[in-house]
């Protein structure tokens, strides 16, 4: 009898363990959705190629190290979007009642938590003591520490122009003809991880175009190229990171990403600006966070700690580092320097481009003071930051409010109160920049058009060193189900800041002011529904627009799941912003309304246990007041085999697409080797494929490879200038290497 | 959109109450050079016919063609005739039949199209094989082969391909379907103006509301068509074994209704298409079930 209990016993262990796993996998593709998601609606948001390398890096480094849900680790699932503001609230208030959680599936019993919030966030929590407390010995580093070496290759294989071969005298006529490296990219990251409280590693990279070790140019190039010739790993980082020693909440030395309050004073790393859902439009600062990344803008280098004791805490920090900047001689009689542009890619593949590299130095100090209680939060951010060369942009009316010169202090004020089921933050910020004079006499398009006259009128009072700007916004959550937000944006036109990063239209928190209100909700049982109006102005000229202009962004996404196994959404989206109009029978380029819709169909499914596929289907249209209108269609399917009991697993995609021109280019996100991502904008007319692999031959030990090719009907060449492919198709090779200690 | 030209000769040869409507068919050819495409991919049987040619995550005989993933479940031996007028024009007439044979290995299937009069007719011969995974997943693969004559001398051109298809039952409602035609773009081997092939890739799914009562839409790209096309049908079991039906399709813009009757054996399926140019065009199909 005995036995026979023990015998029923271990099977209904077993059973319960392989249930486990499922839910596990399950869990594991509703975050990488979640994740798929957020980084398309980035790269639509976008103006150019964003580097999304730094917010992947966070999601993995989470799933892979999971954070303890009885501590305030879990905090930083909200800074990551996996969680609500609210939801963190209830949990703590849980664990008030009852105390730490014991199962994860306590959760299930936390108010707000569903199904979907919940297979999002089970893969990223673990259930701990709370280990804040403990000492830290260098034998229990060196024990329980895990290292992990990333390296990987990537390639197009068609030969572009840019690496096509060339004589010296012709590079020398147009120096900016060739790349003067090889067509590789190489990474290596090496990365050090103690139980999330220290963390150390190292990345380096060689961009596709940049000089490597066995890249050679001529002597006559490189006299030309003096100091800055250079080959081998052309971005190289560092971090060491700890937190919780004592009144240390953290500190790290060698690059770090910096983020505060609301972003509008300090946040130097990726934001989600409007992607997401809108009870996370209210952002929670991260503080210091280390940078593995290899992405090479935005970002601190130096030194930073927080001091933290009670309700306060306080953070200094030092960054200096040099950035890319095209350097001119602006005066033969001083032999004064002046910088044009900031170059803001982190590519030295041309002679331009490397003439620029690491041309200025760019110092930063500052510091964050904070006073939290309960549900209450205020912050005070201050940061001054010092060029080695003054900044002078080519005059012009649009940038005549941007920064220029040697100096710039920032200021700001940050507060947040949350309760219940009510939510309220914003921030306010000053800047100061010294050097600001009154605006020199621009040549620029005949001044004509009525919007013009509001440019005349107002140059004259513009020369302010102030700027100001602030935010304020509130989330309601009158229903477990249902939530609104409501935020009110003001950006001066003399606002200067590099360092920031707060929810606005584009990047620049400059010239801007409008008002964002979202709705989430679940109106009935498996259905979802996000929607958003966000209505916005700029009140002085920018890039291509030659006037005060303004805009909306309209959208709606309503998801539906089927069963577990099955889910589904439709997303609409229609925005308008003006640019300037480019017909050529205008004598001045004044601006006209443009609108780009889109709507897209998405369907996730799971077939058995192995296998995983998806559908896509989305429609875009773009037209403007000039009358043109575009198309473009894009249809996909996904298939992916994920054995579990097996060390590989495979996805393929097969995707039709047809868009005219790149106005109506769709974006999709395609699944790619571990902390890579791939979201290319489609137009034009063809198909595209991929097969992603991935092999464990060994425990500690992960090998990707992904081959995708991109073949055109449309057309015989593909780019244009330096990336110019004589034919009709473009494969991308990618292979890595994963190697966990 | 196949040569105008050669077409345009053809239909010197047409009797003249037809002549009418045939060259607004034309007109609209060379207006929207949209209506017309090869029929190889057409939608086959009275059944996706009434449903605005939504077809891709349903299962039955006309699989073979719509999806041959539909047809692996299939439980007896099976054969089908289907006769689409289009327009009411016996000039473009379709003409279908198909085998199919569930073998322990999967079902295999025969099937063969054709489209056009004796000046101009496009031709397709399929072998198919379905096979289900398990009841969750059925995969499908069809190899063809095309046949494209011309009257008036200008001779035949023909190409070899393949299409793809796969079905999953999601739940005990919901059934997806994906379908690609010529996925890897082979093309004629020579014709007048080098034509392409199109690639066709259609994916939907099948929704029962009830026992009774059935909802289905997809969307197709036709690498050689302007644009997209959406579909969706409704089914409704009125009484045992007799269906009504009724569809709607864009790109086209076309409406279409049908019926259909079970009896043992055997299984016909009527339906009827608007389009609001060129008028009515009428389908009907039948399906035998052979062998017990």
């Amino acid at each position: 009898m005995k036995r026979l209990v023990i015998i029923i016993l271990s099977l209904f262990c077993f059973s319960f363990a392989k249930a486990q796993i499922a839910i596990d996998t399950l869990s594991t593709e509703a975050l990488n959705q979640l994740l798929i998601e957020q980084i398309e609606r980035l790269a639509e948001d976008s103006d150019d190629d964003a580097d999304f390398e730094d917010l992947l890096d966070n999601y993995i480094f989470f799933s892979e190290n999971p954070v303890n849900l009885n501590s305030d680790e879990v905090m930083q699932l909200v800074e990551l979007r996996l969680l609500s503001v609210f939801q963190y609230e209830e949990i703590q208030k849980y664990r008030r009642y009852y105390g730490d959680f014991m199962f994860l599936e306590e959760l299930e019993m936390v108010e707000g938590f569903d199904e979907q919030t919940l297979a999002i966030i089970k893969p990223v929590v673990c259930i701990g003591n709370d280990e804040s407390k403990d000492k830290l010995t260098f034998n229990k580093l060196a024990r329980y520490g895990k290292h992990q070496i990333v390296g990987r290759y990537e390639q197009i294989l068609e030969r572009q122009q840019g690496y096509a071969p060339v004589d010296d005298s012709a590079l020398l006529a147009k120096p900016n003809s060739r790349y003067l490296g090889s067509p590789q990219k190489y990474q290596l990251k090496y990365t050090y991880n103690y139980r999330n409280k220290v963390r150390a590693g190292f990345v380096l990279e060689k961009d596709a175009g940049e000089m490597f070790f066995t890249d050679k140019v001529s002597d006559t190039i490189r006299a030309l190229l003096g100091s800055n010739y250079q080959r081998g790993f052309d971005f190289a980082g560092l971090h060491l990171y700890a937190k919780d020693l004592g009144i240390v909440k953290a500190a790290v030395i060698g690059d770090y990403q910096l983020a505060y309050g609301q972003g509008l004073t300090l946040w130097s790393g990726m934001s989600f600006g409007k992607a997401g859902a809108g009870s996370s439009v209210m952002k929670q600062g991260r503080g210091i966070t280390p940078k593995g990344s290899a992405s090479e803008y935005s970002y601190m280098r130096g030194a930073a700690v927080t001091l933290g004791g009670g309700p306060f805490s306080g953070t200094v920090f030092y960054s200096n580092r040099k950035i890319d900047a095209n350097v001119s001689v602006a005066d033969s009689l001083d032999e004064a320097e002046l910088v044009s542009s900031l170059q803001e890619t982190g590519y030295h593949r041309t002679i331009g481009e490397i003439q620029d590299r690491h041309a200025i130095r760019q110092q930063v100090v500052g510091g964050h003071l904070a006073y939290a209680i309960a549900h209450f939060e205020v912050g005070y951010t201050l940061h001054h930051t010092w060029l080695s060369v003054p900044l002078q942009l080519k005059p012009s009316h649009y940038n005549q409010f941007y920064f220029q010169g040697q100096q710039l202090t920032d200021q700001g004020l940050d507060f947040k109160y949350v309760k219940g089921k009510f939510a309220v933050f914003g921030e306010a910020a000053m800047s100061h920049n010294p050097d600001v004079k009154a605006p020199e006499p621009v040549e620029g398009p005949t001044q004509t058009q009525a919007g013009f006259n509001y440019v005349e009128s107002s140059i004259s009072t513009s020369s302010t060193t102030l700027g100001f700007a602030g935010l304020v916004g509130m989330t309601v959550k009158p229903a477990g189900y249902l939530n609104f937000t409501l935020l009110y944006r003001n950006y001066g036109k003399a606002y200067q800041n590099l360092l920031g990063n707060a929810f606005g239209e584009g990047s620049r928190n400059q010239g801007q002011r409008g008002v964002y209100l979202g709705v989430e909700a679940a109106p009935a049982p498996y259905w979802n529904l996000l929607a958003y109006v966000d209505q916005f102005q700029y009140t002085w000229l920018t890039s291509q627009v030659n006037a005060p202009s303004n805009g909306h962004d309209y959208y709606l996404r309503v998801s539906h799941s089927f069963s577990r196994r099955a889910n589904a959404y439709l997303q609409i989206r229609s925005k308008t912003k003006m640019k300037n109009s480019t017909d050529a029978m205008v004598f001045s380029h004044y601006p006209i309304l443009y609108t780009k819709n889109s709507v897209r169909f998405n369907i996730n499914y799971q077939i058995g246990k192995d296998f995983h596929l998806s559908n896509k289907a989305e429609y875009a249209h773009y037209h403007n007041e000039d009358g043109t209108n575009e198309h473009g269609y894009f249809l996909c399917q996904d298939i992916a085999y994920k054995p579990e009991s097996k060390p590989f697993s495979l996805s393929f995609r097969y995707t039709l697409f047809d868009a005219k021109d790149y106005n109506a280019r769709i974006y999709a996100y395609e699944s790619d080797v571990l902390y890579s991502f791939s979201v290319p904008a489609l137009y034009g007319k063809g198909m595209r494929i991929y097969l992603l692999g991935k092999w464990k031959p060994f425990s500690n030990l992960t090998l990707y490879a992904r081959i995708g090719r991109t073949i055109y009907s449309d057309r015989d060449e593909i780019g244009s200038d330096l990336t110019l492919i004589e034919g009709n198709h473009k494969t991308d090779l990618k292979v890595e290497m994963i190697w966990k200690l | 959109m196949f040569c105008f030209s050669e077409n345009l000769r053809y239909i010197c040869t047409i009797k003249p109450n037809n002549m009418k409507k045939l060259l607004l068919l034309i007109f609209l050819i060379l207006s929207t050079s949209n209506i017309f495409a090869y029929d190889f991919i057409h939608p086959m049987g009275g059944r996706a016919a009434a449903m605005g040619g939504s077809s891709v995550a349903s299962q039955g005989l006309w699989a073979l063609q719509n999806n041959p993933a539909g047809m692996a479940n299939l439980e007896k031996m099976s054969l089908g005739l289907y006769y689409e007028n289009r327009w009411l024009l016996p000039e473009t007439a379709y003409k279908c039949g198909a085998f199919a044979l569930p073998t322990k290995f999967g079902t295999l299937g025969l099937s063969f199209n054709q489209f056009g009069s004796s000046k101009y007719n496009e031709n397709k011969i399929g072998l198919a094989y379905a096979k289900d995974f398990g009841r969750y997943l059925q995969i499908g693969l069809q190899l063809d082969y095309l046949l494209l004559k011309i009257g008036n001398d200008y001779g035949s051109f023909s190409a070899v391909t393949f299409e793809l298809g796969i079905q999953s039952q999601v739940t005990d409602k919901l059934t997806l379907g994906t379908y690609i035609f010529n996925p890897v773009n082979f093309s004629f081997e020579q014709t007048l103006n080098h034509e392409k092939l199109p690639i066709v890739m259609r994916f939907g799914l099948a929704y029962k509301f009830t026992k009774d009562f059935i909802g289905q839409c997809e969307i197709e790209k036709d690498t050689e068509r302007e644009g997209v096309s959406l579909r969706g049908g409704l089914e409704f079991e009125a009484f045992k074994s007799f269906y009504i039906r009724a569809g709607v399709q864009t790109n086209p813009g076309i409406l279409s209704f049908g019926i259909g009757y079970g009896i043992r054996f055997a299984q016909i399926n009527v339906a009827a298409q608007l389009h609001n140019e060129l008028g009515a065009s009428v389908q009907v199909g039948m399906i035998f079930s052979l062998g017990k």
